[in-house]
């Protein structure tokens, strides 16, 4: 297993515990093995030395940051690219997502789901049935000229 | 100034250790409930009785301090009823009650009646037959009367209700907990 994911300058990184639980920030310093500095000016963390242990690493890098970068040069460089909206399409943000979505819900949304899940449902499996009846006619005809008297 | 002195007065009666001294009630009149963030129109969830479970349109706050709700009846079957307030959960889900006219329905339009009130004392094997002919037609009327003032409420909210898709499912269908429900985060 290759390691891809380093603890370096730029590394977009979210919080995975205290009161910034969920948010996404940078790494600006690496101040020794337990403790780094991070920032995340769009998305609301204060720049703040953090202990790793409450930090995920993501696969996304912030281009331009330099090591112990001011907040305007970080927020600069998320103007040219911006890691964290790439970070959202991934498959891990839009789970998180659907949780909280999931957890909005309101008594009649909670039905309205209901019903619909039921209908896509009965949709499949009609056309199941019909996938299923014209595999079943290729094999009632082998069956047939194989001289098998059951149907 | 000397400070006024407290004077207990002790009177000649003493309570006697075995005298149950009873709840009693220092107002006269029950003071209404007060009602929760409940709006008209909003969907309750009945809680308790034959009903339970049931989503149910609210109406109006009645003087004694009940909620007045219906099903609407052709819904759900929950006719024109008076729900404590403590017993219902109330949902984020409204209707529009800007037709609907419930202004001549209050306590009194629950009261039992005398017909009833003996029926009632005749328990189970009370028979219709037994109520006199008079008594028979003004209940016959009685209840022809609330059927129409049921009609009469629920027709605007049948209309207001059909506008919105799957509502007229919704309240037809009861609440109920799964075992992987977990009603204290759930959002109502």
């Amino acid at each position: 297993m290759v390691l891809g994911k380093f603890v370096e300058v730029g590394r977009v990184v979210k919080i995975n515990y205290g009161p910034q639980e969920g948010k996404l920030a940078t790494i600006i310093e690496i101040l020794n093995d337990k403790r780094v500095l991070i920032d995340g000016p769009t998305t609301g963390v204060q720049r703040q030395v953090i202990p790793i242990r409450r930090l995920t690493l993501t696969k996304f890098n912030l281009k331009g940051a330099t090591r112990g970068a001011r907040t305007g040069v970080i927020t600069k460089a998320i103007k040219k690219s911006d890691p964290f909206a790439q970070y959202q399409n991934t498959i891990a943000a839009k789970k998180v997502a659907k949780k909280a979505l999931r957890a909005k819900l309101t008594d009649f949304d909670r039905f309205r789901v209901m019903i619909l899940r039921k209908r896509r449902s009965a949709l499949l499996s009609t056309q199941l049935k019909v996938l299923r009846k014209n595999n079943a006619g290729g094999k009632a005809a082998a069956q047939a000229k194989g001289g098998n008297k059951k149907k | 100034m000397p400070a006024k002195k407290r004077t207990v007065r002790i009177g000649n009666w003493y309570k006697s250790d075995d005298e149950k001294v009873h709840f009693t009630r220092k107002r006269k009149a029950p003071r209404p409930a007060k009602l929760r963030k409940i709006v008209p129109g909003q969907v309750l969830i009945l809680l308790s009785g034959r009903f339970q479970g049931k989503r149910v349109v609210f109406l109006k706050q009645l003087k004694s301090g009940l909620l007045l709700v219906t099903g609407p009846f052709k819904i759900n079957g929950v006719p024109l009823k008076r729900v404590n307030s403590a017993y219902v959960i109330p949902t984020s889900t409204k209707v529009d009650v800007t037709g609907v006219n419930a202004n001549q329905i209050d306590d009194d339009y629950f009261k039992r009646t005398q017909a009833q009130r003996r029926k009632n004392e005749q328990g189970f094997w009370a028979k219709r037959g037994e109520l006199t002919a008079e008594q028979q037609t003004a209940e016959k009327t009685r209840l022809d009367g609330k059927r129409n003032t049921q009609k009469s409420v629920d027709a605007a909210l049948i209309t207001a209700i059909k506008k919105t898709q799957l509502l007229k499912q919704y309240l037809g269908a009861r609440f109920t907990i799964g075992k992987t429900t977990r009603p204290h985060e759930l959002v109502f």
